[in-house]
């Protein structure tokens, strides 16, 4: 595996964490924030998807190497999307 | 108050957005087709973007977002920079990246976006528009 790759891996990883961390626990400092992770870190914990954004481009400016999440938000729910391709 | 209104494109409603080019940072248009059947208001989604406009724009890897309906499953999604000159937006919002977009169109705005707005035809019905 690249080291780019190994990255990305781990990024997805502690995402994944985070989130099952907030879902089953209301009191995670994660609960309801937007986390950003660069390099297998959490590098940014904010309260809206643009703080979150603009704070991690500046900490990491290769966007490869980042990552975020909206801990507690449940990703499976299906997003409907009506219009024919 | 300001607004921007685009002509019909193919018969349907549509939005042109400024992307960003990670590269030199030339701006780059996309042309989409505003869908109010596309999410709600609750739905995390903006737009719906080929994925090679969200590298080329520098966006960031987000949790991938569940679709149903027209695209079904899990698809990768980004944080872009995304702007309206016009009206002053300029706003980094997640876009899901999806294998085939409308025909005539580079992507779909979704409700969860038109809806940041007041849209509609502004009593012209050959333009769409949107307006703060």
């Amino acid at each position: 595996m690249s080291i780019l790759a190994d990255v990305q891996a781990r990024n997805r990883e502690l995402a994944r964490q985070i989130n099952e961390e907030a879902r089953r626990n209301p009191h995670s400092p994660y609960a309801g924030k937007f986390a950003g992770i660069a390099n297998g870190q959490i590098v940014v914990v904010a309260d809206d998807l643009e703080e979150m954004a603009r704070r991690l481009e500046k900490i990491e400016p290769d966007p490869a190497k980042c990552f975020s999440v909206e801990a507690s938000r449940d990703y499976d729910e299906v997003v409907e999307i009506w219009s024919l391709p | 108050m300001p607004r921007v209104q685009w002509p019909l494109m193919c018969g349907r409603p549509a939005v042109q957005v400024m992307l960003t080019l990670a590269q030199g940072g030339q701006p780059l248009t996309r042309d989409l087709l505003a869908d109010t059947g596309a999410g709600s208001r609750r739905a995390v989604v903006d737009l719906l973007l080929d994925e090679h406009d969200c590298l080329l724009c520098g966006g960031s890897a987000h949790q991938p977002i569940t679709l149903g309906g027209a695209y079904i499953g899990s698809f990768p999604t980004y944080v872009v920079r995304v702007q309206l000159p016009t009206l002053g937006f300029d706003r980094r919002l997640r876009v899901v990246t999806v294998p085939h977009v409308p025909a005539g169109f580079d992507g779909v705005a979704c409700f969860g976006f038109l809806n940041r707005f007041t849209y509609g035809n502004f009593g012209d019905p050959h333009q769409f528009g949107l307006e703060v």
